[in-house]
């Protein structure tokens, strides 16, 4: 029946120290081995069971045996309680600690300091003995507080020994004490908790003494009946001394955690809001007659003494006359002019603020009258004024405004926002605020924006995509008015109901030459031609000259010209078109070959550089409003930053897609349907230009101006503004502009490419029109005549025209595209040569002129710089000499014919084949310069 | 299923019921489901047993006991309810033998309810009447008893 302590007498100490921790296993086995009177408990059970127990019964369990005494001195255990009340201080602990390995390392070195010295004091004579009997001393004490401390653990050991060595100078309060104002600070009761120490160790003591002073209020309150009996009331008279106390005692309560401690703590609660109510009323009381030195500002401390005051603050915050008497500072409806309409001034709204300014500054110097700096009053109270006044005040307002027009809520909410935003500013911090006093006023503007940013971010992009459709829109319906205008105008003469074989006969005719129906405007007297701008300027039309002699043209149906007028005139029902007073075109063909130049002339209206402006304008306005929820980060702040984006996205969309974009297609459907023939420049013009070509030069020029705009926008408006990162090739507006740009480029491409199409057309229009047969075969008319030297006409005119549209690009656009342009233009010009020599009839003498053509040409290539152009015209000279051969060397010609390298490969046999049977002396030589040919062939072979 | 007490007495008992026990319910995992053969509880004999298995039935339905264990202590102090405070009406052997049973079982919340039990019983017992209670030695001297004393006088009820 044994345990291991049990058996030794009970006066001997235990052997050593710490001898019961490690025998525990034996004594529970011996302890299991006990079956009567009463089954015995193991220690851990009996642990658990104290840990149940009061503190009054533990301690008396700590009498009954030693084991027992070990678990109810546990540190442990103290530290614990110390822990839940909040004034356990690990690091202070762990510094303790430390100083006293530290001690303990410096006791030992001087030790062994002693030691050595000693040792060579016993060899050395002179040494005296006292040092040797100092340092057994010593060592003694160490020795002696070992054995004395036998039962505590080695930490604990060294705790206390330090702390007898460090325990005069009490330890700085590390937890932040709050300031006791009106509390009789002398008693130690009341300050009790504050002046714990946290040493491992000595946590047994600490609750100790913490207990000793409050178990004895805390058990008495908590079984008091009524609020009068407690003694802790009776104790302490004043309501300060009893706040603290009952603070105290709340905290004392977290370490209560025996049996029935919840029970207790209810009790303990509704002691304290009891307390806290009557503090309370008083409070008010003091609030009521604004006594704010006074009662107000007493009990104020006594609630911040009790539990931080926040009954107080809330009650002053609630009851405040700001909050009810809003109606005084304004009404939100106050802005409106009358009852419906959208008229309305933010001038009542400015005021609001300037007074709430004036109140709430009003209300910092009271708070710092009534509460103590530790308090931080002024947060909660603007927080409400933020949500009740502010609010309340700011959120029908907008409501209404929204309701009411979005044209003038836009610009009210940044209004609004800009006076809220001053309002935080003028707002001065009371001493209680805490340093980050601004940020909180700017969470509170946030806080007031909140439920309205949304709609106004949406409602900013909404209006303004709805602006620039709106734009965009009336712009087009005028530009298509006009054009239908001019359409009628042009088509009101014409019947349409005429002849379907009368028009189609006239329009064969028609379409192979140059109509001349409609005058020129007076300031082109000679230049024959429709109008430039036949709607802009109808009153400068003379009448219609029909009777104007049409110029002689080389067509090939020349003899039809004469015919084409009454034909015009016969598709005309009336007859009478040179009767009419007003101008107008005759003819059908007439009629829509005016309106294609006219549109074409409108291609500056196609889309307009004015329009875009502003578009930009009011995307800046409305980025500029938008631009300051920005300013809020966070959240808020990104999703404004989204919305900035998608209203330069949309800017970038209505001005790309809807209006450069269908702008080009038009002026390149335009273009395309453009036919030189029908409205060509007179062939007399010096400056043969085809004007479509030349107006989408000016198209592409404007976009290029739009592209600019865009980007500098972009960089100024929203990277400038950290709206947008540039760098992000992810972001939206980014890519949403290198669409615009790759979608110009497209249609410049698309453009330029039509417009050669068009010039060339032009050009071969220009060479059906302008080449006499007798340029190249003089001998055709019988006279013999000296060839002029010099290129002929229609070279020069053709140089002429596409030299003036290849000038055309320089400097709009880029050297790439300006390259691939000219060399496409050099290319087709070179086909289109060669297709007009190869239906010409071309004599010796003629072979001159030709010649002199065919440099002229290459000249023009030459000054293009463009190489691989330069080697095909110089082929095509090369070629031209062939001509210059005379009839009678077929076989040098056959040998020329034959020699497929002579070219470097850009004509074929055949070819160069084909362009001698345009000889004119062809079929007298057909037969010798055939037969040499298959000579060299049979040769060759 | 059945139990069979160190008595050698089996009991017949629900599954669901002797699962309360973190042992048996351990012991039952590892050997599979069907077990028609008694599981013998070697240290404890019927009466203990069978007053055990009257607190399982009860507490059957028992939510799982929270998994932290070393939670603040305050929260597992709450008061016994009322069946069990009627339950641990029986002699303080018994109340030990539950104890210790509730112990090798490993079923907390009965083990837990008994050392509140004897909490409450050693409530106010003097250091003599704890000795007895807990069937201890007195291993001080009567001047390491004062010493004791006079150290925490301060948690004397006054």
């Amino acid at each position: 029946m044994e345990s291991h302590g049990g058996g030794r007498p009970p006066s001997l100490p235990p052997p050593f120290p710490g001898s019961n921790r490690t025998s525990l296993p034996a004594s529970l086995q011996s302890t299991r081995l006990v079956v009567k009177p009463l089954p015995i408990l193991p220690l851990e059970i009996i642990a658990t069971i104290l840990d149940y127990a009061p503190v009054s019964t533990l301690m008396r369990c700590a009498r009954a045996s030693k084991k027992l005494k070990e678990i109810a001195y546990d540190d442990s255990r103290w530290v614990n309680k110390l822990v839940a009340m909040g004034v356990w201080n690990e690091g202070e602990a762990r510094k303790r600690f430390e100083d006293a390995l530290k001690k303990k390392r410096m006791t030992q070195a001087r030790l062994a300091e002693e030691e050595r010295r000693r040792r060579a004091g016993s060899t050395g004579p002179g040494e005296p003995p006292k040092r040797i009997s100092m340092g057994a001393t010593l060592f003694d004490v160490d020795e002696q507080q070992a054995r004395t401390n036998g039962e505590t653990d080695a930490a604990g050991k060294l705790a206390q020994e330090v702390d007898l060595m460090a325990l005069s100078p009490k330890p700085p309060p590390i937890k932040q004490e709050q300031q006791l104002m009106g509390v009789d600070t002398a008693d130690p009761t009341l300050t009790v908790l504050s002046d714990v120490r946290s040493a491992r160790g000595f946590a047994r003591q600490e609750y100790g003494r913490v207990y000793a002073a409050l178990w004895p209020y805390y058990i008495d309150l908590v079984s008091a009946r009524s609020h009068t009996d407690p003694v802790v009331f009776r104790r302490y008279r004043n309501p300060e001394d009893q706040a603290v106390m009952l603070r105290q005692l709340k905290v004392f309560s977290e370490s209560d955690s025996s049996l029935g401690w919840a029970e207790r703590l209810d009790r303990l609660n509704s002691m304290t809001s009891i307390f806290e109510n009557a503090v309370l009323r008083e409070f008010e009381g003091g609030y009521e007659e604004q006594d704010y030195e006074g009662r107000m500002k007493r009990y104020a401390n006594v609630l911040i003494l009790l539990n931080g005051g926040q009954g107080a603050v809330d009650l002053f915050v609630a009851k405040h006359y700001l909050m009810f008497e809003r109606e005084r500072l304004g009404n939100p409806m106050d802005c409106f002019n009358n009852l419906h309409s959208a008229d309305m001034t933010l001038e009542p709204a400015r005021d609001f603020f300037k007074k709430l300014t004036t109140a709430v500054n009003e209300q910092s110097e009271l708070i710092d009258r009534i509460f103590p700096a530790s308090v931080d009053v002024m947060k909660p109270f603007l927080e409400r004024i933020g949500e009740d006044v502010i609010g309340e005040y700011v959120s029908p307002l907008l409501e209404e405004l929204h309701d009411r027009d979005i044209e003038t809520y836009l610009p009210s909410v940044t209004e609004i926002y800009v006076n809220v935003l001053q309002f935080s500013k003028a707002i001065k911090p009371a001493h209680g605020s805490k340093t980050n006093f601004s940020e909180d006023m700017t969470r509170l503007v946030i806080r007031i924006f909140e439920p309205h940013y949304d709609l106004y971010l949406q409602e900013e992009l909404d209006h303004f995509k709805r602006l620039c459709e709106q734009e965009v829109e009336s712009w087009e319906k005028k530009i298509t008015d006009e054009y239908t205008a001019t359409e009628s105008f042009y088509m009101s003469n014409v019947n349409r109901q005429a002849d379907k074989a009368d028009f189609l006969t006239s329009f064969k005719k028609v379409i192979l030459m140059p109509v001349n129906a409609i005058a020129l405007p007076p300031m082109k007297p000679i230049n024959i031609t429709f109008p430039v701008n036949p709607f802009i300027k109808p009153k400068a039309q003379p009448s219609p000259s029909i009777e104007d002699p049409v110029p002689e043209v080389s067509t090939p149906t020349p003899s039809e010209m004469p015919d084409e007028h009454t034909n015009g005139n016969a598709v005309v029902p009336n007859g009478s078109a040179s009767m009419q007073p007003q101008p107008a075109p005759t003819s059908e063909l007439a009629a829509k070959a005016a309106i294609l130049n006219s549109r074409m002339e409108g291609i500056r209206t196609l889309f307009s550089i004015e329009l875009a402006l502003d578009l930009v304008h009011k995307a800046k306005t409305a980025l500029e409003r938008a631009a300051c929820f920005v300013r809020f980060g966070g959240q808020i702040g990104e999703e404004a930053k989204e919305q900035c984006e998608q209203i330069f996205i949309s800017l970038v969309q209505t001005l790309g897609q809807r209006h450069v974009k269908s702008g080009f297609d038009k002026a390149v459907t335009h273009l395309s349907q453009y036919n030189p023939r029908e409205l060509s420049t007179a062939d007399e013009d010096e400056q043969v230009i085809v004007k479509p070509l030349v107006q989408f030069m000016e198209l592409v020029n404007v976009g290029d101006l739009i592209q600019q705009m865009l980007d500098v926008f972009y960089e100024q408006e929203l990277v400038a503004h950290r709206l947008s990162d540039r760098h992000d090739f992810l972001n939206p507006a980014l890519k949403e502009k290198k669409r615009f740009e790759q979608m110009l480029d497209e249609r410049v491409a698309a453009g330029l490419n039509t417009g050669i199409d068009v010039l060339i057309k032009e050009v071969d229009y220009v060479f059906a029109k302008t080449q006499k047969p007798t340029d190249y075969n003089p001998g055709i008319v019988g006279e013999h005549m000296t060839p002029d030297i010099g290129p002929s006409d229609a070279a020069r005119k053709v140089v002429e025209l596409v030299s003036s549209h290849t000038k055309l690009l320089v400097g709009s656009t880029d050297k790439n595209v300006l390259d691939v342009f000219n060399q496409e233009v050099g290319m087709r010009l070179w086909t289109s040569i060669c297709k007009h020599l190869k239906i010409q009839r071309i004599s010796i003498d003629g072979a001159i002129v030709l010649i002199s053509d065919v440099n002229h040409y290459t000249q023009f290539i030459v000054r293009l710089r463009n190489s691989g152009l330069t080697q095909y015209y110089n082929a095509l000279r090369e070629l031209a000499q062939i001509y210059l051969i005379d009839p009678q060397h077929a076989k040098q010609m056959a040998a020329v014919i034959a020699d497929g390298t002579r070219f470097k490969g850009i004509f074929t046999v055949e070819e160069v084949y084909e362009f001698v049977t345009r000889r004119s002396d062809w079929y007298q030589i057909k037969k010798d310069v055939e037969g040499a040919m298959y000579g060299f062939g049979c040769f060759m072979m | 299923m059945k139990l069979l007490s160190s008595d050698n007495i089996e009991i017949q008992v629900e599954k669901e019921v002797a699962e309360r026990s973190v042992l048996i319910k351990n012991m039952l995992e590892d050997v599979g489901e069907t077990v028609e053969t008694p599981i013998p509880i070697p240290n404890v004999n019927e009466a203990v047993l069978r007053k055990v298995i009257e607190w399982c039935e009860h507490h059957r339905n028992d939510p799982p006991p929270p998994a932290d264990e070393d939670s603040d202590s305050r929260k597992k102090s709450t008061d016994i309810e009322e069946w069990d405070q009627k339950f641990m009406q029986v002699d303080q052997e018994m109340l030990f033998e539950i104890i210790l049973a509730a112990n090798y079982l490993d079923i907390k919340p009965l083990l837990d309810v008994g050392c509140k039990t004897v909490a409450n019983m050693i409530k106010g017992k003097s250091p003599e009447e704890i000795r007895k209670t807990f069937n201890i030695q007195n291993d001080f001297t009567p001047e390491e008893e004062d010493q004791i004393r006079r150290e925490n006088e301060w948690a004397e009820d006054r």
